[in-house]
Protein backbone atom coordinates (compact mmCIF):
# COMPACT_ATOMS: atom_id res chain seq x y z
CA UNK A 1 0.00 0.00 0.00
CA UNK A 2 0.99 3.60 -0.92
CA UNK A 3 0.40 6.33 1.34
CA UNK A 4 0.98 10.28 1.43
CA UNK A 5 2.20 10.38 4.95
CA UNK A 6 5.31 12.00 4.79
CA UNK A 7 4.35 14.56 2.16
CA UNK A 8 1.19 15.47 4.32
CA UNK A 9 3.56 15.58 7.69
CA UNK A 10 6.00 17.52 5.79
CA UNK A 11 3.45 19.96 4.80
CA UNK A 12 2.35 20.99 7.92
CA UNK A 13 6.13 20.85 9.11
CA UNK A 14 5.49 17.99 11.95
CA UNK A 15 8.08 16.24 13.06
CA UNK A 16 8.01 12.05 13.37
CA UNK A 17 7.38 12.35 16.64
CA UNK A 18 5.05 15.04 16.43
CA UNK A 19 2.71 13.34 14.17
CA UNK A 20 3.38 9.90 16.17
CA UNK A 21 2.10 11.50 19.43
CA UNK A 22 -1.18 13.05 17.58
CA UNK A 23 -2.53 9.90 16.33
CA UNK A 24 -1.30 8.73 19.41
CA UNK A 25 1.85 5.61 18.85
CA UNK A 26 5.17 5.55 18.38
CA UNK A 27 7.55 7.79 16.52
CA UNK A 28 9.03 3.62 14.99
CA UNK A 29 5.22 3.29 13.75
CA UNK A 30 5.33 6.27 11.62
CA UNK A 31 8.73 5.44 10.35
CA UNK A 32 7.22 2.09 9.43
CA UNK A 33 4.41 3.21 7.79
CA UNK A 34 6.50 6.61 6.16
CA UNK A 35 8.32 4.04 4.39
CA UNK A 36 5.78 1.39 3.31
CA UNK A 37 7.30 -1.59 5.81
CA UNK A 38 4.02 -1.41 7.37
CA UNK A 39 0.33 -0.65 6.69
CA UNK A 40 -1.76 0.64 9.43
CA UNK A 41 -4.70 -0.80 10.95
CA UNK A 42 -7.88 0.81 9.70
CA UNK A 43 -8.78 2.50 12.77
CA UNK A 44 -5.54 4.18 12.61
CA UNK A 45 -5.86 4.81 9.07
CA UNK A 46 -9.05 6.48 9.64
CA UNK A 47 -7.56 8.41 12.42
CA UNK A 48 -5.02 9.92 10.32
CA UNK A 49 -7.49 11.19 7.56
CA UNK A 50 -9.58 12.80 10.78
CA UNK A 51 -5.94 14.28 11.40
CA UNK A 52 -5.36 15.81 8.41
CA UNK A 53 -8.82 16.45 7.39
CA UNK A 54 -8.87 14.26 3.88
CA UNK A 55 -10.67 11.19 3.16
CA UNK A 56 -9.03 8.12 3.81
CA UNK A 57 -8.49 7.09 0.02
CA UNK A 58 -6.39 10.37 -0.33
CA UNK A 59 -3.71 9.53 1.75
CA UNK A 60 -3.44 5.32 1.66
CA UNK A 61 -4.01 3.88 -1.74
CA UNK A 62 -3.97 0.07 -2.81
CA UNK A 63 -0.64 -0.82 -5.05
CA UNK A 64 -1.98 -2.23 -8.16
CA UNK A 65 -0.93 -5.80 -8.35
CA UNK A 66 1.60 -6.91 -10.62
CA UNK A 67 -0.03 -9.27 -12.94
CA UNK B 1 -4.14 6.63 34.77
CA UNK B 2 -5.50 9.69 33.87
CA UNK B 3 -7.30 10.04 29.78
CA UNK B 4 -5.09 12.99 28.62
CA UNK B 5 -2.06 10.48 29.30
CA UNK B 6 -0.34 10.23 25.82
CA UNK B 7 1.57 7.03 24.07
CA UNK B 8 5.25 8.03 26.05
CA UNK B 9 3.38 8.80 29.25
CA UNK B 10 1.36 5.39 29.20
CA UNK B 11 4.80 3.54 28.15
CA UNK B 12 6.69 4.85 31.25
CA UNK B 13 4.27 4.22 33.35
CA UNK B 14 3.94 0.97 32.76
CA UNK B 15 8.24 0.29 32.30
CA UNK B 16 7.96 1.42 35.40
CA UNK B 17 4.94 -1.13 36.99
CA UNK B 18 6.96 -3.63 35.45
CA UNK B 19 10.68 -3.46 36.77
CA UNK B 20 9.11 -2.43 40.34
CA UNK B 21 7.28 -5.82 40.30
CA UNK B 22 9.75 -8.08 38.27
CA UNK B 23 12.51 -6.76 40.65
CA UNK B 24 9.89 -7.71 43.71
CA UNK B 25 9.67 -11.31 42.26
CA UNK B 26 13.10 -11.43 41.34
CA UNK B 27 14.03 -10.35 45.32
CA UNK B 28 11.35 -12.99 46.87
CA UNK B 29 12.46 -15.86 44.34
CA UNK B 30 15.95 -15.33 45.56
CA UNK B 31 14.55 -15.59 49.38
CA UNK B 32 12.94 -18.53 48.95
CA UNK B 33 15.90 -20.12 46.97
CA UNK B 34 18.05 -19.23 49.72
CA UNK B 35 16.22 -18.08 52.80
CA UNK B 36 15.55 -21.86 54.02
CA UNK B 37 18.95 -23.13 54.09
CA UNK B 38 21.05 -20.15 55.16
CA UNK B 39 18.75 -17.57 57.10
CA UNK B 40 15.35 -19.55 58.64
CA UNK B 41 16.56 -22.88 58.85
CA UNK B 42 13.76 -24.47 57.21
CA UNK B 43 10.84 -22.95 59.07
CA UNK B 44 7.89 -23.97 57.47
CA UNK B 45 5.88 -21.16 58.14
CA UNK B 46 8.23 -18.86 57.25
CA UNK B 47 8.71 -20.80 53.51
CA UNK B 48 4.70 -21.29 53.08
CA UNK B 49 4.64 -17.56 53.36
CA UNK B 50 7.23 -16.29 51.18
CA UNK B 51 5.61 -19.20 48.54
CA UNK B 52 2.56 -16.74 48.56
CA UNK B 53 4.61 -13.19 48.44
CA UNK B 54 6.57 -14.76 45.73
CA UNK B 55 3.12 -16.30 43.93
CA UNK B 56 1.33 -12.26 44.66
CA UNK B 57 4.82 -10.22 43.26
CA UNK B 58 4.53 -12.65 40.29
CA UNK B 59 0.89 -12.52 39.54
CA UNK B 60 1.47 -8.73 39.84
CA UNK B 61 4.39 -9.22 37.38
CA UNK B 62 2.17 -11.02 35.03
CA UNK B 63 -0.52 -8.30 35.00
CA UNK B 64 2.01 -5.09 34.22
CA UNK B 65 3.16 -7.61 31.34
CA UNK B 66 -0.30 -7.30 30.02
CA UNK B 67 -1.14 -3.75 31.01
CA UNK B 68 2.58 -3.06 28.81
CA UNK B 69 1.09 -5.36 26.10
CA UNK B 70 -2.28 -3.33 25.65
CA UNK B 71 -0.96 -0.04 25.67
CA UNK B 72 1.50 -0.50 22.61
CA UNK B 73 0.47 0.94 19.73
CA UNK B 74 -0.51 -1.59 16.90
CA UNK B 75 3.02 -2.24 15.07
CA UNK B 76 4.35 -2.49 18.93
CA UNK B 77 2.33 -5.26 19.59
CA UNK B 78 2.94 -6.71 16.22
CA UNK B 79 6.63 -6.69 17.10
CA UNK B 80 6.30 -8.17 20.78
CA UNK B 81 3.62 -11.25 18.88
CA UNK B 82 6.87 -12.15 16.79
CA UNK B 83 9.16 -12.15 19.34
CA UNK B 84 7.02 -14.24 21.21
CA UNK B 85 6.36 -17.05 18.45
CA UNK B 86 9.59 -16.79 17.47
CA UNK B 87 10.48 -17.56 21.63
CA UNK B 88 7.74 -20.29 21.67
CA UNK B 89 9.17 -21.85 18.42
CA UNK B 90 12.40 -22.22 19.62
CA UNK B 91 11.53 -23.19 23.29
CA UNK B 92 9.61 -26.45 22.15
CA UNK B 93 12.31 -27.42 19.67
CA UNK B 94 15.11 -26.93 22.20
CA UNK B 95 12.82 -28.15 25.24
CA UNK B 96 12.02 -31.81 23.18
CA UNK B 97 15.45 -31.99 22.18
CA UNK B 98 16.86 -31.61 25.62
CA UNK B 99 14.20 -33.63 27.05
CA UNK B 100 15.73 -36.79 25.18
CA UNK B 101 19.43 -36.64 25.59
CA UNK B 102 19.52 -38.02 28.53
CA UNK B 103 16.93 -40.70 27.17
CA UNK B 104 19.07 -41.59 24.44
CA UNK B 105 22.37 -41.69 26.42
CA UNK B 106 24.01 -38.51 25.23
CA UNK B 107 23.91 -37.23 28.64
CA UNK B 108 24.12 -38.10 31.75
CA UNK B 109 21.56 -36.39 34.29
CA UNK B 110 18.40 -34.61 33.49
CA UNK B 111 18.77 -30.76 32.32
CA UNK B 112 18.46 -28.33 34.48
CA UNK B 113 14.87 -27.07 33.77
CA UNK B 114 16.33 -23.43 34.03
CA UNK B 115 17.97 -24.05 30.84
CA UNK B 116 14.61 -23.39 29.51
CA UNK B 117 13.59 -20.31 30.87
CA UNK B 118 17.27 -19.34 29.55
CA UNK B 119 16.20 -20.24 25.85
CA UNK B 120 12.67 -18.70 26.32
CA UNK B 121 14.89 -15.31 27.19
CA UNK B 122 17.48 -14.88 24.30
CA UNK B 123 15.23 -16.34 22.11
CA UNK B 124 12.48 -13.43 23.11
CA UNK B 125 15.27 -10.97 22.87
CA UNK B 126 16.60 -12.40 19.54
CA UNK B 127 12.67 -12.36 17.77
CA UNK B 128 12.31 -8.83 19.27
CA UNK B 129 15.60 -7.43 17.75
CA UNK B 130 14.43 -9.24 13.97
CA UNK B 131 10.73 -7.72 14.04
CA UNK B 132 11.78 -4.63 15.20
CA UNK B 133 15.04 -4.62 12.27
CA UNK B 134 11.54 -5.84 9.66
CA UNK B 135 10.09 -3.08 10.56
CA UNK B 136 12.73 -0.32 10.83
Amino acid sequence: MNNRLKVLRAERNWTQAELAERLDVSRQTIVAIEKGKYDPSLPLAFKAARLFGMPIESIFQDEPSPD
Amino acid sequence: MSASENYCDKEKRNTKSIAVWTVLWLLSTAALGFGPKFIWDYHMLISLVLVWVNLFFGYKMVVANKQLLEDLDELQQKIMFLGMAFALGCTVVVATVLGLLEAIRLVDSAINPSTILFVTGITYLIGIAMAKRKYS
